[in-house]
C-alpha cells in the first residue's frame, strides 16, 4: 500500500481521527466532571485509573455492555438510528477542525464553507435528538424533545450572527483559514470579545448544559429526551455528548484563541490546551448557575445574546473599516 | 381522558420527589390545569402498631415516623404521654429538649435548602448546604450519640447530658452556622436565577392559607402568623427568646426566606438555652402503667404544626394513638399552588411545602365513579372488607 492510501486512512480512522477524538472526548468528560466537582466542594470521580481518570471510559464500556431495550411501541426506525446518527454527525463535525495533528495547520478535511457545514451538523443532532425522544412514545421524552426543540429558537441565531462576525473578519468560510488567519498572534477574542461571550453561552445551550439543561431537567421531566432510552444507545448519546463536548469547544477555540496555532506553529499540545481552556470554562459557568425554565432561558436568549451578537457583528464591520485583521494572508 | 391534555403522572417514582406520592398533573403545553394526587404509597400501619407496643417501646416506634423531623415526634408523644401522668419533666430536660428540637429543625431546613436548590438545577448550593448540614449532624451525634433517630427524648425526661466539651463544640458549630444561614441568605436575595425561578412561584393567599389550613413555613410564609411554640409553648419555648418569622408574599421564595431565617432564629433560641440552662436532674422516674384519660398534644415541627392524641385505658398499652403530621395539613394548600403553574415549576411548588411523604400517609379510598375520597381506619376497613365479601357469599 502506498503513502498516499494509508496516511488519509490513518488520519481518518486513528489520529487525529475517530479513535483520537473518541479518547479526548472521555477525557474531557473526566475534567469536566472533576471541575464541576471541586467547583462544589466534592472529589469527584476517584477510583478508577489515577484520580478516576478512567471513569468515562468504565462508563462507557458498562453501559455498552447493559441489555439493549427497545419497547414495544416505540417508532422502531427513528427509535433506533437516532442515537447512531446524532454520534455520526458529533463524529463528523470533527473533521473540520484544524486539530494541529502531525503539526500541519490544517484540518482532515477542509473546503471553502466547511464552517457552514460544522454548524449546519450541529443543528442535526439536536433535530436527531429531538426525533430520539419523540420517538420513544414516552410523555417525558416528548416534553424533553419539544424542549430542546424550543432551545434552538434561543442559541442557534446567536450561534450564527457570531459565525458571520467572525468570518467577516477573518475572510474565509473555511476554519482551516480562520484559524491560520490569527496565527499572527492576534487572536480573533481581542478584536471581538463580545462574540467570544455569546458563544460561550450559546454552547452551553448547545450542550444542554446548567444553566440550559432544560430538555433533561432530572427534577422535573426524569431524564428528559432520554427517559425511553437505555443500554448501547445510551451509550452512543452519551458518548455523542462528549464528542459534542470536544467539538464545540474546539469549535471555540479555533473560531476564537487561534485554533493550533501558537509562536507561529500549528501544534496540537497548543490546540488541547485551548480546548481544555474552553472545557474548564464551561464546566465553571455549570457550578456558577441554577436551571433557567424555557420560557425564561428564550427570553434570555433574545433579550441579551442576540441583540450582543448584533452589537458585535456591527462592531466586526466598523473595525473590518478601520484595523483590517493584520495577518490576512 | 381529554385528548387536548396531556396527562404526565408525576410518582409514584420520580427523581423531584424523595417519597412516593403521586399526582396526574393535567396540561397545557407547559401549563397545569388540574392536579389529583393520590398518597398512601408509603403507609406503614404505624398507629396501628402503636396500640399493641407499651408507652416506652413506642418512643421509638414514632421516632421512626419521619427520620427528618425525628426530635419532634418524641418530643411531642413525650409531652403527650407526660400530660397524662402528669409528670413534669425537670427544667434541665426540657432545656436540652428544647435544644435537640431546634438542632433538628436547623438540619432539617439546610437539608429542605438543599433540596430546593437541586429542584432548580442549581446542584453546587445543595451541595454546599449539605456538607453545612454535617457538620450539625456531628454534634448532635455528640450530645444524643446518634445522626439521625436521636433515640434522645425520655418519659419524664432526656437520656444524655450536655457535657462542657459537647457545649464548647455545640456552639462553634452554631457560629459557624449563623454565618452560613447568613451567607444563604443573601445567595438567595441576590441571585437573579433563584429569584426568576422562586419569586410568583407557587403563590398562596392569606386567605387560602388559613382556608386550607396550612400550617408550618408554608403558612408563614403567605403571611400567617402561627407558631405553636410560641402559641402553646411547650419543653422551655416559654422562657427561651426566638422571633416568629413571618412574610407576606407567599411564593416559594418567601417560605425559603423564611425557612433560611428561621435557621438564625433556632440558632438564637439555643445559645438563649444554653445561657439559661438550669442545672439538676435530667430525668425521673415514669411508670410503665398510664392512668386512663385522654390528651392532645402539639408542637412545632419543621415543617409545621405536629399532633398528637394520645387515649389511655389504664394499662402500659395506649388504646389509640392518633399522629396529624404537618404535611397532611399542607396537601391541599400546594393543589392550591400547583393550578396554573408552568410543569417546570411544579417541583419548586411541591418542595416548597417541604413534603414528608412518610409522615402522612393514610388508608385513602377513591371511588372512581363519584370521584369522592374519603378516609378511613383500620376497623371501617377491615368492615368493609367482611361486609364486601359476605355479599359475594364468602366467609362467615
Amino acid at each position: 500500500m502506498s503513502a498516499e492510501i494509508v496516511k488519509p486512512l490513518v488520519e481518518v480512522l486513528v489520529y487525529p481521527g475517530l479513535a483520537f477524538t473518541i479518547v479526548i472526548s472521555l477525557l474531557l468528560e473526566w475534567v469536566d466532571r472533576k471541575v464541576y466537582a471541586r467547583a462544589q466542594n466534592r472529589i469527584g470521580p476517584y477510583h478508577v485509573g489515577p484520580h478516576g481518570i478512567l471513569q468515562p471510559f468504565a462508563d462507557l464500556i458498562k453501559l455498552l455492555s447493559k441489555e439493549d431495550i427497545t419497547p414495544g411501541h416505540v417508532e422502531r426506525l427513528e427509535y433506533v438510528v437516532s442515537p447512531l446518527l446524532v454520534l455520526y454527525f458529533s463524529l463528523v463535525g470533527i473533521f473540520m477542525v484544524p486539530t494541529g495533528a502531525w503539526g500541519d495547520g490544517r484540518s482532515v478535511v477542509h473546503f471553502e464553507g466547511d464552517y457552514l457545514l460544522v454548524l449546519t451538523l450541529a443543528t442535526l443532532t439536536t433535530v436527531f435528538t429531538f426525533l430520539a425522544g419523540w420517538s420513544s412514545l414516552n410523555r417525558f421524552g416528548a416534553l424533553g424533545s419539544m424542549r430542546a426543540l424550543l432551545l434552538i429558537a434561543g442559541y442557534e441565531i446567536p450561534l450564527f450572527i457570531c459565525a458571520a462576525a467572525v468570518v467577516l473578519d477573518a475572510g474565509s468560510m473555511s476554519l482551516t483559514r480562520i484559524a491560520e488567519a490569527q496565527a499572527g498572534g492576534v487572536w480573533l477574542i481581542l478584536r471581538q470579545p463580545i462574540g467570544f461571550v455569546a458563544s460561550i453561552i450559546a454552547i452551553q445551550a448547545e450542550l444542554e448544559r446548567i444553566p440550559f439543561d432544560i430538555p433533561e431537567a432530572e427534577t422535573e421531566i426524569v431524564a428528559g429526551w432520554l427517559t425511553e432510552i437505555s443500554g448501547r444507545k445510551l451509550a452512543l448519546l452519551r458518548l455523542a455528548r462528549d464528542v459534542k463536548l470536544f467539538l464545540f469547544s474546539s469549535l471555540i477555540a479555533t473560531l476564537y484563541l487561534g485554533g493550533p496555532w501558537a509562536l507561529g506553529q500549528a501544534n496540537i499540545a497548543a490546540f488541547l490546551a485551548k480546548v481544555l481552556l474552553v472545557v474548564v470554562i464551561t464546566s465553571i459557568v455549570r457550578a456558577l448557575f441554577a436551571r433557567f425554565r424555557i420560557d425564561q432561558a428564550l427570553s434570555a436568549f433574545w433579550r441579551f445574546v442576540i441583540p450582543l451578537s448584533l452589537a458585535q457583528l456591527v462592531l466586526t464591520l466598523a473595525l473590518r473599516w478601520w484595523l483590517p485583521c493584520p495577518s490576512r494572508w | 381522558m381529554c385528548s387536548e391534555y396531556i396527562e404526565i403522572p408525576v410518582g409514584p417514582q420520580h427523581p423531584a420527589l424523595k417519597e412516593p406520592i403521586r399526582f396526574v398533573f393535567r396540561i397545557d403545553g407547559e401549563i397545569v390545569v388540574g392536579v389529583e394526587p393520590r398518597l398512601g404509597y408509603a403507609h406503614r400501619g404505624i398507629e396501628k402498631l402503636a396500640e399493641s407496643r407499651n408507652y416506652v417501646q413506642n418512643i421509638y416506634l414514632f421516632e421512626r415516623v419521619c427520620g427528618i423531623c425525628s426530635a419532634a415526634h418524641t418530643t411531642c408523644y413525650v409531652e403527650a404521654v407526660e400530660r397524662l401522668l402528669g409528670l413534669d419533666a425537670p427544667p434541665r430536660a426540657r432545656y436540652l429538649r428544647t435544644i435537640v428540637h431546634e438542632l433538628n429543625r436547623i438540619h432539617s431546613h439546610l437539608l429542605w435548602f438543599g433540596i430546593l436548590a437541586h429542584e432548580i438545577g442549581f446542584d453546587t448550593l445543595f451541595m454546599y448546604a449539605w456538607r453545612d448540614r454535617e457538620l450539625l449532624l456531628d454534634v448532635v451525634e455528640a450530645l444524643t450519640g446518634n445522626r439521625v433517630l436521636y433515640a434522645y427524648n425520655l418519659i419524664g425526661g432526656v437520656r444524655h447530658d450536655l457535657t462542657p466539651h459537647v457545649e464548647e463544640s455545640l456552639r462553634k458549630v452554631l457560629r459557624y452556622l449563623r454565618e452560613r444561614a447568613e451567607y444563604y441568605k443573601r445567595v438567595v436575595e441576590e441571585d437573579k436565577l433563584i429569584r426568576a425561578r422562586t419569586v410568583g412561584v407557587g403563590v398562596l393567599s392569606k386567605r387560602d392559607a388559613i382556608a386550607l389550613g396550612a400550617v408550618g413555613p408554608t403558612a408563614r410564609g403567605s403571611g400567617v402568623d402561627t407558631d405553636v411554640r410560641r402559641d402553646d409553648p411547650y419543653a422551655a419555648f416559654d422562657e427561651v427568646d426566638f422571633n416568629v418569622v413571618v412574610r407576606d408574599e407567599g411564593d416559594a421564595y418567601a417560605k425559603t426566606m423564611v425557612r433560611i431565617c428561621e435557621i438564625v432564629e433556632s440558632i438564637n433560641a439555643i445559645e438563649d438555652a444554653l445561657s439559661k440552662m438550669p442545672g439538676g436532674e435530667i430525668r425521673v422516674k415514669a411508670p410503665l402503667r398510664v392512668p386512663e384519660g385522654e390528651v392532645v398534644a402539639r408542637v412545632e415541627a419543621p415543617r409545621g404544626e405536629l399532633l398528637y392524641y394520645v387515649k389511655s385505658n389504664g394499662t402500659d398499652r395506649p388504646e389509640r394513638v392518633k399522629v396529624r403530621t404537618p404535611t397532611l395539613a399542607n396537601i391541599p394548600a400546594v393543589c392550591k399552588m400547583l393550578s396554573q403553574a408552568y410543569v417546570a415549576d411544579i417541583p419548586v411548588i411541591v418542595a416548597s411545602i417541604d413534603p414528608c411523604i412518610a409522615c402522612m400517609d393514610r388508608v385513602v379510598l377513591v371511588d372512581v365513579r363519584s370521584g369522592e375520597t374519603h378516609v378511613v381506619s383500620g376497623r371501617e376497613l377491615r368492615r368493609y372488607a367482611i361486609e364486601w365479601y359476605e355479599r359475594r357469599g364468602v366467609g362467615s
